[in-house]
């Protein structure tokens, strides 16, 4: 059940919010043994809001879609007398006496809040397997990856537990889980959602989104938590408009490119066949899809690890003077950072802005771009590395190859399942806007959803 | 190819040689693709960071 189909029958009486939050505290009950998606559940939190959703809406108080909708959000973001881990033994005891911004926005457009997401330590990483709250489990299969770093995210949205949950992506977190998981996962422009309340991991690069179940579900909870935050000082005046595309929308007309260099190199068959199938079908609808040329991603990638390496070590090296609280594969990042100089830091930023006014052509030759989200499906759990194109790739390298570009450019991109492969795990299409047009990506990827583009629901939904 | 560990002796960071040994072959990959671009940039080229001598629209 997707949040639009849920708030119909909680305004029908077909259920109550109460019923709704019992149920979804259930299946936490059920599944997360096995999942390890959640690192706190709020269940008595959750009962409350739900109690008060339910109140609101017998006395005419309707807060809007969200109202009574069962979410969870990665431990990254404050929550007021909640404890806050980022995933790590660094901030294991912490309490906020704060909400994060847009969990000020989710719970006052009523939405209730199941708990918090496990997730790859301080969200550094791909796989989620977090050496402290334990490795999380992708609900398509438990011996593979959800991805990361907002592991717990996908698989609580996956899993049927949460109908949206908060994920933070810095080079992929949201979207390569939700494309490991068969989830729709939304990162929009950098300066679109408040970072106020949440965890740097790197400032420049850090972005706020949602993962859903489906298209139009991603674009309610954009509604709910894009807009100005004086709080940021990255956040953007940019007007809000409503994201969620119409029920007929339509790609007609609309210029679909797909950038055979780069995004193609190097793919799993299964993946490349399931994003050309989905290109098809966008030109079965109408659109114009074509090849083009786009600016040179290696530098992109390059830039992006750099900037994210300096300013991620930056913001944790107050902690390194403790090793031993940190997993391996993390500590390895942040020392590596410590050997940057400064002026490297300082050509990546310029880099940075000479690659971006470079991409910005792109927009005048098509409206967005089409891309697989990432060159495989989920690898299993433990795995580090894997074979592609006759080439032996670090896992976490090739998992954020096609995604780690866009924060660096700061465009919106949209990861949703396109198919599923061969191994039955699920497949995800990456679709890119101009800066501020999310609702170009949404209006695309809905008029797909509706075209039958997806997959059946997770055998564990 | 950069010699990391006299790098981090004259950073003053304390990193041991398997730590070292581990991280090295990911930099030295970094550096030969970073490099040359960093070569090329023009002077013209400013970074992308602002900075506001004040509250932005207050």
């Amino acid at each position: 059940m997707t949040i639009r189909e849920a708030a119909e029958c909680l305004r029908a009486r077909a259920f109550s919010a109460v019923e709704l939050a019992t149920a979804a505290l259930g299946r936490i009950e059920r599944f997360d043994s096995t999942l390890k998606a959640f690192i706190t559940v709020t269940a008595e939190q959750a009962l409350a809001q739900a109690q008060k959703a339910d109140a609101e809406l017998a006395a005419g108080r309707d807060r809007g879609p969200l109202h009574g909708i069962p979410i969870a959000a990665k431990d990254m973001f404050f929550t007021r007398g909640v404890r806050t881990t980022a995933g790590s033994l660094v901030y294991e005891d912490f309490v906020p006496d704060y909400d994060a911004a847009v969990i000020e926005r989710l719970e006052s457009g009523g939405a209730v809040m199941l708990g918090k997401l496990n997730q790859h330590e301080l969200a550094y990483g791909i796989t989620s397997a977090n050496p402290h709250f334990e490795a999380v489990r992708n609900p398509w299969s438990t011996g593979h990856s959800p991805g990361g770093s907002s592991g717990g995210s996908g698989a609580a949205v996956a899993a049927g537990i949460a109908y949206a949950a908060l994920g933070t992506d810095t080079g992929g977190s949201i979207r390569i889980p939700a494309s490991f998981c068969g989830t729709v996962g939304l990162k929009p422009t950098y300066g679109r959602v408040s970072r106020y309340g949440v965890f740097p991991l790197g400032w420049s690069l850090d972005h706020i989104g949602p993962l859903t179940r489906s298209v139009r579900d991603a674009a309610l909870v954009l509604n709910a938590i894009a807009g100005y935050d004086r709080r940021d000082a990255t956040s953007s005046r940019h007007p809000v408009v409503d994201f969620v595309p119409d029920e007929d929308c339509s790609i007609r007309g609309l210029r679909l490119g797909f950038p055979e260099s780069f995004f193609f190199d190097r793919l799993d068959t299964d993946v490349e066949s399931s994003v050309r199938g989905a290109l098809a079908r966008a030109q079965t609808l109408g659109a114009l899809v074509k090849p083009i040329l786009i600016p040179d991603m290696e530098a992109v990638n390059t830039a992006g690890r750099l900037i994210l390496l300096c300013e991620a070590t930056a913001a944790l090296e107050p902690h390194l003077v403790n090793r031993l609280q940190f997993g391996p594969d993390v500590l390895a990042l942040l020392d590596q950072g410590r050997l940057l100089p400064a002026t490297d830091y300082i050509h990546a930023q310029r880099l940075r802005g000479k690659l971006q006014r470079e991409f910005a052509r792109v927009w005048s030759e098509v409206d967005c771009l089409i891309t697989p989200t990432t060159p495989t499906t989920a690898p299993r759990v433990g795995q580090s590395t894997v074979r592609l194109g006759g080439k032996e790739e670090d896992v976490r390298l090739a998992t954020t190859r096609l995604v780690r570009g866009m924060n660096l450019l700061g465009l919106p991109a949209l990861s949703m399942p396109c198919g599923l492969a061969t191994n039955g795990l699920p497949v995800g299409l990456q679709i890119i806007g101009p800066p501020f047009d999310e609702a170009v990506i949404l209006r695309v990827a809905a008029a797909l959803e509706d075209g039958g583009v997806g997959i059946p629901p997770c055998p564990m939904c | 190819m950069k010699d990391w560990t006299l790098i981090a002796k004259a950073a003053g960071v304390a990193i041991s040689a398997e730590d070292l040994a581990r991280i090295g072959k990911t930099l030295d990959s970094l550096e030969a693709t970073f490099r040359p671009l960093a070569e090329e940039l023009t002077s013209d080229l400013e970074p992308a960071i602002v900075f506001r001598a004040g509250e932005d629209g207050a």
